[in-house]
């Protein structure tokens, strides 16, 4: 792609993201209401999908507040946080042989570093507000995303040792002859979980839980603050779906009678749909029981994923 | 990498951060105010909070950072291994084992002394009662 | 006298008590509900009540009267209040009720290190008719604001709000009712720190998600778990007991679907019992079964909202939805036989509003066929859920003991495998024609209060069936001359009977002069409603026993040790609602 291209293709990428992530916030409405028999939002529009502009502007006729309680600074900063390391998450993304912003041998690192950043943004929020349910939500997302993080990190080596890089691209094309879900299994099982733990969406939104905390880290916030953390979090749910696809599914490969970008974005659909599924059917574990399942379950799967994979890998290639 | 190329993505951070702004500034703009008795108090399901909320925190959360600290920094090293991977053939594989053997004991060993229960409370005052029946 | 075993006796927990309790020394008194009731001095009342703890182990319920502006009370001692103990024993079942007479000042010994539920009874007590107990580990209001003046069940005291000053909050009022709420570790014996740990003390409530309604626990926190919790009632109380002696025998009956308001007319059923009982009025088999068949619709229709909030509470989202749509169901078929639909307040002195309407069969048939498909669907969905076992198995156990110890019935008891249900073991209400089974579990958590619950609804819908089977025919009212209001046939026939109907509905029924109490096994345990009648249009004191308060005072036991999450499926588990609690 040319410079000027790639640019606009930048743009696009910016509008596409955030129009998604408030478009799912609708479309994910919807999608429970029919599991859950009831309707959802469908007044508005054909549909209800005008809903989406209807919160947008109730979220920014709200009142602009900072508690004055608060480490002020900080507490504006954090919900930033989250939607800009996100969105720079998306940078990495390749959608199709040539759609990408970056494409740079340490693409898969970059991801991490973004996902990394957008736990301070959590914890921040948290410890910022001087609320004590915020407080232990914070507290909770601290522990629960920093353990993740290792876990998600880690599960993600089996995919480099067989690609044998961190370039995106080079990922996707080393899947050609078989899809990597196919042989990294456990990595994929265990990205999956450090996902959505990563995302904190239900069943794990343990910082958020608002039957416990009421609104754990994000009590104190409203308005346009508060629309940025759920903003950011449904980039998240976009950005690991895109991610899964990418490291596990194959990426834009598909059969040559559609478009690269539309089995990016097939492929893609069906993991959101996914998630949030798991969100209208699975109950919230226990704090400990999430932190257990992680260090006792995870940690072991990823070294053992480490080792039978290096181990099957070089024995194959003699 | 020639500068040309990241020129696009410097955009994009710049686009990002534009956007960020203008939503903070517009909802300051359009945002009504409001200030009712209650508006400045701390939400504490609606009554005056009593007590710091800076508290000392209990010391399971430090050791779960200092485990993110051990196991990161193990991450860190196994992500040079792995992009390296079959360059270093079975003499890294071999090394690596023996770095990862060496965490697992770690991790056993954290596992054994408690570290990793911090969660399993009991009831006060049920000594004595029933064990649990199984559930079918 | 007093040492005298059950042996001696007719094999009865009454028949011991009898045998204990001679007219000679104890002055007895004849209430219309046939529960032995015995006054006893202050002085020997501890003496008395240890000895017999071990007979009738459960204090089901403390409360104060009243007397000094009572009539009719012949034969008892004299006295300006008195203090009602009301014991049960399970197995055999056997009640007894003893009373103390006070003379003001009025001052009691407590008895909390008998009963560790007295505590919250004796509160109460205090609030509303300012009886003190002497050695009260912490006598304080518990239903009223601490900055309320005057006792509000003391006959002085204005019972309406014309009779008081208007209301008005301003800000000084609000600022002073804020810091009255505010939470003081140190009035409760609790310290801010200790050497190597500082405490967080977090109010969850009144304003909270999962405390199903206006109810507050301050806690006291060490990172997330909980050393002790303080719960804080009173926000829903609104003066039921109260307006019992302002509205007549008949008009009460609406304010009563509002106190277990998940339980509809299953309210109706507590309070008429006891009504009918101190009238002597026998209800029709048609009535009774129509009562049976609604009451346990509406048992049915409170544990579906209980089963979807509990696996709401423990964060699965979805499964309340589908509680909810087929309570819905359930409403549709209260409407058509009612017109209401969660308070119908359908039942009537000596009977029911109306005869059940043309295709009532159909409705209710589709209904219970459909729902067995429904319950296994959903056992699979949340009961079978590996993450909702690991969050509530274990969790939040009581023992038999204790929950004898705590005047805990209903449900939450036979989940800690006391196998005791009213409706079999002293039917009432034509009960003793149903075949049902009591469904009991054993580990007393909060997995079991749920299993409890949802075999209930499945024996609910087989007693339906029967009312739908054996539906008898014949009046739906009583033709006792004090049924409200009379059959409608009857009142043309002359002045007499025109005069008679006319005074019925205009002031109300005159019920003799008594007192009783018969209990029910309402949704969530056992409710009753003890009345005292002196003889007039409206009850002198009306007193309601619901099982929801007896369960919330036992939180802070169940919840000590365990973390905040643990507290939540506790509360969504044992089943309360705030109405029942506070009235």
């Amino acid at each position: 792609m040319s410079e000027m291209s790639t640019l606009l293709y930048g743009l696009v990428l910016l509008a596409g993201a955030v129009g998604l992530a408030a478009g799912l916030t609708w479309f994910e409405r919807r999608l429970l209401g029919i599991w859950q028999d009831r309707y959802g939002p469908n007044r508005l529009g054909p549909l209800g999908a005008l809903q989406v502009l209807a919160d947008m502007l109730k979220l920014l006729t709200k009142d602009d507040w900072v508690p004055p309680f608060a480490d002020r600074v900080v507490f504006v900063f954090a919900p930033t946080a989250i939607v800009i390391a996100m969105l720079l998450g998306f940078a990495v993304v390749p959608m199709s042989p040539d759609m990408h912003l970056l494409d740079v041998n340490i693409g898969l690192l970059f991801f991490l570093g973004m996902t990394s950043l957008a736990v301070y943004s959590v914890l921040l929020g948290g410890l910022a507000s001087n609320n004590k349910y915020a407080l232990l939500g914070g507290l909770r997302s601290a522990a629960q995303m920093i353990s993740y993080e290792v876990f998600m990190g880690l599960s993600l080596m089996g995919v480099v040792m067989l690609s044998g890089s961190f370039s995106l691209q080079a990922i996707v094309r080393a899947q050609e002859d078989m899809w990597f879900c196919v042989h990294q299994f456990l990595g994929l099982y265990v990205f999956l979980i450090a996902g959505i733990a990563e995302s904190h969406r239900l069943p794990f939104d343990l910082p958020e839980a608002e039957h416990e905390l009421t609104a754990g880290f994000h009590t104190e916030y409203g308005g346009m603050k508060f629309a940025m953390f759920m903003l950011g979090e449904y980039l998240g749910l976009i950005l690991i779906s895109c991610m899964m696809t990418t490291l596990f599914f194959g990426g834009w490969l598909g059969p040559g009678f559609l478009p690269p970008l539309v089995w990016f974005v097939l492929k893609t659909g069906l993991i959101i749909l996914f998630f949030i599924l798991l969100r209208a059917a699975i109950p919230r574990p226990r704090y400990d029981q999430l932190m257990s399942l992680g260090w006792k379950v995870m940690l072991p799967l990823t070294l053992v994923n480490l080792a039978a994979t290096g181990a099957i890998a070089l024995w194959m290639e003699g | 990498m020639r500068s040309t190329e990241l020129l696009p993505f410097v955009v994009y951070f710049a686009a990002v951060i534009l956007l960020v702004a203008t939503m903070l500034g517009l909802s300051w703009l359009l945002g009504q105010r409001r200030a009712n008795k209650a508006t400045n108090m701390p939400f504490e399901s609606g009554v005056i909070s009593v007590g710091s909320s800076q508290i000392q925190l209990s010391v399971e959360f430090y050791l779960i950072a200092i485990f993110f600290v051990i196991f990161d920094l193990e991450t860190v090293f196994i992500f040079a291994w792995a992009i390296a991977f079959f360059e270093l053939g079975w003499a890294g594989y071999a090394a690596i084992m023996v770095f990862i053997v060496v965490l697992g004991v770690a991790l056993i060993y954290e596992w054994r002394s408690g570290a990793l229960d911090w969660g399993q409370k009991t009831r006060r005052g049920l000594e004595g009662a029933p064990p649990i029946e199984e559930t079918p | 006298m007093l040492g005298a075993g059950m042996t001696d006796s007719a094999g009865t927990a009454e028949g011991a008590a009898d045998a204990r309790f001679g007219a000679d020394r104890f002055v007895p008194q004849d209430c219309p509900d046939g529960t032995p009731t015995y006054w006893v001095e202050a002085g020997e009342l501890r003496k008395v009540l240890r000895e017999l703890k071990p007979d009738f182990p459960m204090l089901y319920d403390l409360f104060g009267i009243d007397e000094r502006l009572r009539e009719k009370r012949d034969g008892q001692p004299p006295a300006d209040f008195s203090v009602v103990y009301h014991l049960l024993s399970l197995t055999p079942f056997g009640q007894l009720r003893i009373k103390v007479p006070v003379i003001e000042p009025a001052e009691v010994p407590s008895v909390v290190d008998i009963w560790p539920n007295a505590n919250w009874y004796e509160r109460e007590a205090w609030d509303m008719f300012g009886i003190r107990f002497s050695g009260h580990p912490n006598l304080r209001r518990i239903l009223l604001p601490p900055t309320w003046e005057g006792h509000a069940l003391r006959k002085e005291h204005p019972a309406r709000a014309t009779e008081m000053e208007p209301f008005s909050l301003d800000a000084d009022r609000q600022d002073m009712e804020q810091d009255a709420l505010l939470f003081r570790p140190e009035e409760w014996g609790m310290e801010r720190a200790t050497e190597d740990t500082e405490f967080m003390f977090l109010n969850l409530g009144p304003n909270h998600p999962s405390v199903h309604g206006v109810f507050r626990i301050a806690l006291q926190l060490d990172g997330e778990v909980v050393i002790d919790a303080v719960p804080d009632i009173g926000y829903h109380h609104r003066g039921a007991e109260k307006m019992g002696e302002r509205q007549t025998w008949h008009s009460y009956i609406p304010y009563t679907d509002r106190i277990d308001y998940l339980g509809g007319v299953m309210n109706n059923l507590a309070y008429l019992q006891t009504v009918e009982t101190l009238a002597g009025i026998s209800v029709p088999p048609r009535a009774q079964v129509i009562r049976i068949m609604l009451a346990e619709l509406f048992r049915v229709s409170s544990h579906l909202v209980f089963y979807g909030t509990f696996a709401q509470d423990v964060g699965q989202m979805s499964p309340v939805f589908y509680m909810f749509a087929d309570r819905e169901r359930l409403f549709g078929i209260v409407e058509a036989i009612t017109g209401g639909r969660m308070h119908p307040a359908w039942f009537r002195v000596g009977g029911v509003a109306q005869d059940l309407p043309e295709g009532w069969d159909t409705m209710v048939r589709e209904f219970i066929d459909a729902m067995p498909a429904r319950l296994d669907h959903y056992e699979k969905m949340a009961m079978q859920n590996s993450i909702l076992q690991q969050r509530t198995v274990g969790i939040g156990r009581c023992t038999q003991a204790e929950a004898i110890d705590w005047g805990i019935t209903g449900p939450n008891l036979r989940a800690t495998g006391v196998d005791f249900d009213l409706r079999r073991d002293r039917p009432y209400g034509g009960y003793e024609q149903f075949e049902f089974e009591v469904p009991v579990f054993h580990n007393g958590d909060c997995y079991d209060r749920a299993r409890v619950r949802i075999e209930e609804i499945r024996q609910s819908l087989g007693i339906i069936r029967q009312c739908l089977d054996n539906m008898p025919e014949g009046p739906f009212k009583s033709e006792h001359k004090l049924t409200t209001p009379p059959p409608r046939e009857r009142m043309l026939e002359d002045i007499e009977t025109l005069i008679h109907h006319f005074l019925n509905v205009s002031w109300g029924p005159v019920i003799p002069a008594g007192e009783a109490c018969v209990p029910i096994e309402a949704t969530k345990g056992i409710n009753g409603y003890h009345l005292v009648s002196d003889g007039g249009t409206t009850s002198y004191r009306t007193r309601i026993r619901t099982p929801s308060f007896a369960l919330l005072q036992q939180i802070p036991l169940l919840s000590r040790g365990l973390m905040i999450p643990d507290l939540i499926a506790i509360i969504a588990s044992i089943d309360f609602v705030m109405a029942d609690v506070d009235r």
